[in-house]
């Protein structure tokens, strides 16, 4: 799941600071699930706006939608009404959304209201971790299915460094909190899995021109002629 | 099911109580607002609404006017509240579409008319609650090898189906389902089975457990027994003189008071010479046991106080307890030929993983429940699931049996194979429904489960649901939904945002468990401070959503404030601790904008009406110091 946090307030009250009437738009995809983006956040964000430019005595008119996704063009075509009716939107969907839904209305200035973090696993209420670097080239079979490029600080193919202590990165200082090194679970991991011999096997470098943009995927055998 | 009504037609009767209403509110006037108003159907006021010749005219306006929802200005006590009911059960209307105003509590025509309204427009906004016929299975699993587990066996098996299980030879490795639908995963001689139950009642109990350090290090030997011991050891103690000591490491517990009573009265059947009880705090409050008390003495048993921590010293000749007594200046010296120390009780073997298994809280010294007044004593956090005997707390005799009673009562329930029940759980909105598990996941009671079909109208085709049966109605999951997909009926986000909608200067809410009990009471001691409040109800102030805050405070309150269960006794497990970090989290919300200290979090109990008052003051004077809600959007 795409994992995303609510941008800081005052951010999107300069981002909209010029206009009267904006409508916020929410996604019911990973932006709910991630509890950023969803309906509720929707609201919450619109009444938090709202008061605040009124105690600016300068009112600010908000309306909320949210639908299913904004990272597809039929569901997009559902803020058409409400889009008319404002001078900007704030879309709390995910990077991907808020362009895709600018795109749809190019006409209206679109804003985020999120910052999107990372493809996180959500490991209890509250918690979200990263898992995949969407780097075009996995490599999981040859690490005990644990990502190297997403789990180890440097992103490194043949770990660990000298950096890995107890079992954590050193890294993990700075950033207060604990990271575990990729490294050693990917070394508990075969280990568990009697497979250690892997740790030996040098993997080559990696084409990272697959995990540069801006990138296109295409199935020529799915894509319809629509001529 | 739930299902939004169209044709809603409401009946609103105001009374004047024999006059005392009208003491404080002049009820024509109230009439003659209410009706230059829309938002009913028939509206009559009376002089007392309660009498039989009124039930009958109210029946026959029902069936005149086709009325399908009442509301009730009277001066509300439970005995109106019956009849009212009883009344709309007579004429099909469902009895959750019947709302009462309470006139007694108001003082003015004002209020009484904004009270009304307040009723007439949550009728409206309020979704038709259906009942719920469910199939359930009648057996119950007993889990327990001891005594109270097969008084409790025995006593069920009289209304259903009963297995009784030790957890050693056959125990429990997982749990599936909900109340009335377990599957419980046995490992029966090391193979897994799965077995479906209706009801499962622990009954572990505990063990007597030795532990020298509470006796100041004092081994056990020949002359020195531990109580199980001696009650186990078939001497003959004849002519012999035996002390006992309770109080060190049973915490004055009952179940040990009751077996040295026991074990006393019977060394003195056997014609033991001496027999001394040394106690700190006598513990007799449990059925027999006074007795037994009275009985001892009078057949010579001993019983010394004593304070502080008695040591035991070793003559030649014998050993013998040293002690202070409360009123001698010297220590006091019983020669004895055995000392008896009573035990402590700790929980059965295997317990906590149980606890962990079936994800039942335990609390202090490790038995099964948490110390919270709001738990009965039965009850685990997860319907279905209840308790009995010691292995919830060492408890002793007729306690016991009111247990296994209460238990009965619960389990019969599901003695005939169905019950019907009031749809009352959330319900969810499977359009709106991300499946995201977070209700899943604050669920303090298991009640969530995720269905799939064509009928959930989304792109994965599932949807959570709620278990009319393992549902306790917190509301915790409707509050945590990010898709507002989620509302609980008779107080959905409509109704309360209702009520908020042009709010008093303070808003409380307040949990049903606690604040707003408070909130009455504090009211009968200070009714002047409640001028500017408004209390709105919540049946856990883990319903308390965000947007509640915001939203009371955009339509113009100065302050809101959250009336909950004191720490770790919250009804509903940890309602009280997300609407702590809902609060907190407002507040910050409310700091982005300059918007100032408007929101109070305050940890009150039903009895605690001066507290609450003391709270209501301290909301006061933050906002006179915050000022005006700069923040209202005038509309």
């Amino acid at each position: 799941m795409i994992v995303a946090e609510g941008k800081p307030v005052e951010k999107i009250l300069e981002m909209i600071a010029p206009y009267k009437k904006v409508l916020i738009a929410g996604c019911r995809g990973c932006v709910t699930v991630c509890l950023t983006g969803g309906e509720k956040e929707v609201g919450i964000l619109a009444s938090q706006i709202r008061m605040a430019r009124s105690k600016d005595g300068n009112a600010l008119e908000v309306l909320e939608q949210t639908e299913e996704r904004q990272c597809d063009a039929e569901y997009n075509a559902k803020f058409l009404e409400n889009v008319g009716k404002v001078d900007a939107i704030v879309s709390l969907a995910c990077g991907i959304g808020i362009q895709y839904l600018g795109e749809k209305y190019p006409l209206t200035p679109i804003y985020p209201g999120v910052n999107t973090l990372m493809l996180g696993a959500n490991i209890d209420v509250g918690r979200w971790e990263e898992r995949c670097f969407a780097c075009g080239d996995c490599v999981l079979d040859k690490t005990g299915g644990i990502c190297p490029i997403a789990r180890c600080s440097k992103s490194l193919l043949n770990g660990p460094c000298g950096g890995s202590q107890f079992g954590k990165c050193e890294v993990s200082a700075p950033v207060k909190e604990d990271i575990p090194c990729g490294w050693q679970l990917i070394y508990d991991r075969l280990s568990a899995l009697g497979q250690l011999d892997k740790m030996s096997e040098i993997i080559p470098a990696k084409n990272w021109l697959r995990a540069k943009g801006p990138r296109t995927y295409v199935r020529e055998d799915l894509t319809l002629d629509r001529s | 099911m739930t299902e939004q009504i169209t044709n809603i037609r409401i009946g609103i009767y105001l009374c004047d109580c024999d006059g005392k209403v009208s003491k404080k509110v002049d009820l024509q006037k109230a009439k003659t607002v209410i009706q230059s108003q829309a938002g009913f159907d028939y509206i009559r006021a009376t002089d007392v609404l309660c009498g039989k010749l009124e039930q009958e005219k109210i029946g026959a306006e029902i069936d005149k006017y086709s009325l399908n929802r009442l509301v009730i200005a009277a001066c509300v006590d439970p005995f109106i509240m019956r009849q009212f009911l009883q009344l709309a059960d007579e004429k099909g209307i469902n009895r959750y579409n019947v709302e009462f105003v309470d006139l007694g509590a108001v003082d003015s025509t004002e209020a009484a008319v904004a009270a009304a309204n307040n009723a007439l427009g949550k009728m409206h906004l309020r979704a038709e609650i259906g009942y719920e016929e469910l199939a359930v299975t009648p057996d119950v699993l007993v889990i327990g090898a001891g005594s109270e587990a097969a008084a409790a066996a025995t006593a069920i098996a009289k209304s259903q189906p009963v297995v009784q299980i030790d957890n050693v030879g056959t125990r429990v490795i997982g749990l599936d389902g909900f109340p009335g639908a377990f599957t419980v995963r046995l490992l029966e001689n090391g193979q897994a089975v799965k077995k479906d139950f209706g009801a499962i009642v622990l009954a572990l109990g505990a063990v007597p457990q030795y532990d020298k350090s509470k006796y100041g290090g004092i081994e056990l030997g020949a002359d020195i027994l531990s109580l199980s011991q001696f009650i186990n050891s078939g001497k003959d103690y004849a002519g012999k003189k035996v002390s006992f000591a309770l109080g060190m490491a049973d915490e004055d517990s009952l179940l040990s008071f009751a077996a040295v009573l026991k074990a006393a009265l019977d060394l003195k059947g056997e014609g033991a010479s001496e027999v001394n009880v040394l106690y700190e705090d006598m513990k007799v409050c449990a059925d027999g046991l006074e007795q037994d008390y009275e009985l001892a003495r009078k057949k010579g048993v001993n019983f010394l106080k004593y304070t502080g921590e008695f040591q035991i010293v070793r003559f030649p000749s014998g050993i013998a307890f040293k002690y202070r007594e409360p009123f001698l200046s010297d220590p006091v010296k019983i020669v004895a030929d055995y000392i008896v120390l009573a035990e402590d009780f700790v929980p059965a073997a295997g317990t906590l993983e149980l606890a962990e298994i079936l994800d039942i809280r335990t609390g202090p010294g490790g038995f099964f429940q948490k110390d919270n007044v709001h738990f009965l004593p039965i009850r685990s956090n997860r319907a279905g699931i209840f308790f009995v005997g010691s292995c919830h707390g060492p408890i002793h005799g007729t306690d016991l049996y009111n247990e296994i009673e209460a238990v009965l009562a619960e389990v019969s329930a599901f003695a005939k194979g169905k019950v019907s029940v009031p749809s009352l759980q959330p319900k969810v909105d499977a359009e709106k429904c991300a499946v995201c598990l977070t209700c899943y996941r604050c669920c303090p009671h298991h009640a969530i489960e995720i269905v799939h079909g064509e009928e959930y109208n989304n792109m994965y085709y599932s949807a959570a649901r709620m278990n009319p049966l393992a549902c306790q109605r917190c509301g915790v999951c409707a509050a945590e939904c990010p898709g507002k997909a989620i509302q609980l009926p008779l107080y959905s986000d409509q109704e309360i945002l209702f009520e908020v909608k042009q709010p008093a200067r303070i808003v409380a809410y307040a949990c049903e468990n606690s604040g707003f009990l408070a909130s009455e009471f504090a009211k009968t001691l200070d009714p002047e401070l409640q001028k500017d409040l408004q209390i709105v109800e919540v049946p856990c102030s883990g319903k308390i959503d965000i947007i509640y805050l915001l939203k009371a405070l955009e339509n113009g309150a100065d302050g809101v404030m959250l009336c909950v269960c004191h720490k770790e006794n919250c009804k509903f497990v940890w309602g009280n601790d997300r609407a702590e970090q809902r609060k907190e989290r407002t507040q910050k919300i409310l700091n982005q904008i300059g918007l100032g200290e408007r929101i109070d979090f305050v940890h009150v109990a039903a009895n605690q009406g001066n507290q609450f008052n003391t709270a209501v003051k301290a909301m006061a004077e933050k906002i006179r110091q915050s000022g005006t809600n700069p923040g209202k959007v005038v509309k």
